[in-house]
């Protein structure tokens, strides 16, 4: 319980200046909504008109962005991102960093286990990635209602936020995975962001062309693509099994890895 | 009892040196002496023992229970102060004292206070701001404050004033007449000598020695570099109890065991421009060792 509480602490003022950013990123790209609604479906030609390469790096794929959870979905996009690289870097460092500040002899020559550590680290990590969730699903109710004229879409953000928080714990244990395996310390934040990078680039390129497909497998940024999810209406459980696989192999590697090697000091 | 028992360790890390086939055991309520010139192993030898890294074979036990099998619970009642002081930063000296003591199941308050006021330590500084000497002051309290049973100290003496360092074997003194068991490595001889039963020496992995201190002071080397107004014999100082000699120009240096009456005698005899008495380094008694061994 000691090793969590010190970590809710050590994290909490990053994490309040990532929900003060997510907060920011949605108020005020709803408020561009307004002035764009005002001109009708000439921003839906105009999009159309772009190169479809354009609009995949741009996240719009097929949203209809006169309507206002379309154009939610956009945001979705970016929010996603955000989402995923707090998620990542957290874990990453949330196990790097005793090693990189080297206190490592200092904690683990506490009368505590190692698979003790890795859980309280844990339990905060998932405490923080939660409440970075309800901070975007908050402001997301609140500035699409404001701007809404009255449509109400909270079903649908919720539906967006509950694929955001899988993916968040995917990301999670992205980055507390390399961080148990990887004996270099150094190389453990930019490892772990690199492979969000790459299988973030694969979810773009899914979108370019048809016959990558089946990459899609490859990047659980297609799992919960804002598209799909507000078409459907439900979380695909394809996906959905998937990524409880992800979840659960990361964490059993993380465990096994950070039991089995020799702590940096 | 032995609190300590290490049977046959050996630790190796690819290309850098380790530790090879390193055993001893320290009994209980003695301070045992780990020296050795840095990176012999000590620390890796220590590290190994609170289960930071694994070793490569061999094995070692702490009140008599493998020391990686059961690593939480004999932490319970080890107290270790590591010698590269390392903290988090952010903290104040109060809420990382209050963290440590978090660990241990009782109220460590009282003795965390006590610890604070002998070593003269600020709680309500901010690690970051603190010099070497404070950060290492603010280890050892953390590490005595649940008042273990074994004290793992590595290098405890660096960055501490001699005031300091006299305060901090006083209280080491006082924890061992108490019953605490004490593992204490370090490179400076003298004060292992001051303090410690029996010493282990490590050099490049092994243990090359395992006496009592009560021996090795019998074993009371002397430096001796005497320079001479005229050149003299080189065989002049070749008396029994004289190693090491070294004769360039005027200048000869020996190192010497025995009766220092007899040498004595025996300078007085030649005319001495100049003359220095010093008490041996580690390197040079390790270096005897060596010569011995031949």
């Amino acid at each position: 319980m000691n090793v969590f509480i010190i970590e809710m602490k050590a994290h909490r003022k990053s994490l309040i200046i990532w929900c003060i950013g997510v907060i920011m990123m949605v108020g005020s790209s709803m408020a561009k909504y307004v002035g764009m609604s005002l001109s009708g479906g000439s921003m839906n030609e105009f999009m159309d008109s772009l190169p479809k390469s354009l609009q995949a790096i741009w996240g719009l794929g097929s949203l209809d962005l006169s309507t206002v959870i379309g154009y939610y979905g956009v945001i979705f996009f970016y929010l996603l991102l955000m989402a995923t690289i707090h998620a990542v870097m957290l874990g990453a460092n949330i196990i790097s960093k005793e090693e990189r500040d080297k206190t490592t002899e200092f904690l683990l020559a506490k009368p505590i286990s190692r698979n003790a550590v890795i859980t309280s680290k844990l339990m905060a990590s998932i405490i923080n990635i939660v409440i970075f969730n309800i901070v975007t699903l908050v402001s997301s109710i609140l500035f699409v209602n404001q701007y809404g004229n009255g449509a109400s879409v909270t079903a649908e953000i919720l539906l967006l936020m509950a694929g955001m928080f899988i993916l968040q714990l995917i990301f999670l244990f992205i980055g507390t995975a390399v961080a148990a395996v990887s004996n270099n310390v150094k190389i453990v934040t930019s490892l772990s962001t690199g492979i969000l990078l790459i299988t973030f680039m694969f979810s773009v390129i899914v979108d370019l062309s048809e016959k990558l497909e089946i990459l899609k497998y490859f990047t659980p940024f297609k799992y919960y693509d804002a598209k799909n999810l507000l078409q459907d209406g439900h979380l695909d459980p394809v996906f959905l099994v998937l990524s409880i696989g992800i979840i659960v192999t990361l964490s059993i590697v993380t465990y096994l890895f950070y039991n089995k090697r020799d702590l940096n000091t | 009892m032995n609190v300590i028992e290490i049977n046959n360790l050996t630790k190796n890390y690819g290309n850098a040196r380790g530790i090879t086939d390193v055993s001893f055991t320290v009994e209980e309520g003695e301070i045992f002496g780990f020296i050795g010139p840095n990176g012999a192993g000590k620390s890796t030898t220590i590290r190994t023992l609170l289960s930071l890294i694994y070793p490569t074979s061999g094995s070692a036990t702490i009140f008599g229970k493998d020391c990686i099998k059961y690593a939480p619970e004999i932490k319970k009642e080890i107290g270790y102060l590591p010698s590269e002081v390392f903290y988090y930063n952010n903290m104040k000296v109060i809420d990382l004292l209050k963290y440590s003591a978090s660990f241990y199941k009782k109220d460590c308050t009282k003795r965390m206070i006590e610890l604070a006021e002998i070593m003269n330590l600020d709680l309500n500084k901010k690690i970051e701001d603190l010099s070497l000497g404070n950060k290492k002051k603010v280890g050892i309290v953390q590490g005595l404050l649940h008042q273990p049973k074994l004290i793992i100290l590595d290098e405890p003496t660096s960055g501490l004033d001699p005031l300091m360092q006299q305060k901090f074997f006083d209280l080491l003194e006082a924890e061992n007449k108490k019953g605490a068991t004490i593992l204490f490595s370090s490179h400076i001889l003298t004060e292992v000598q001051r303090l410690c039963d029996r010493v282990a020496i490590i050099k490049e992995g092994k243990i090359i020695k395992l006496e009592k201190i009560s021996t090795l002071k019998e074993n009371n080397y002397k430096k001796f570099k005497i320079q001479t107004t005229s050149g003299i014999d080189e065989n002049f100082f070749n008396l029994s109890g004289v190693n090491n000699l070294n004769k360039k120009d005027n200048i000869i240096s020996f190192l010497f065991r025995g009766n220092i009456n007899t040498i004595m005698k025996k300078i007085s005899d030649i005319e001495i421009a100049n003359l220095w008495v010093e008490e041996p380094n580690l390197e040079e008694i390790f270096m005897h060792y060596y010569v011995k061994e031949d």
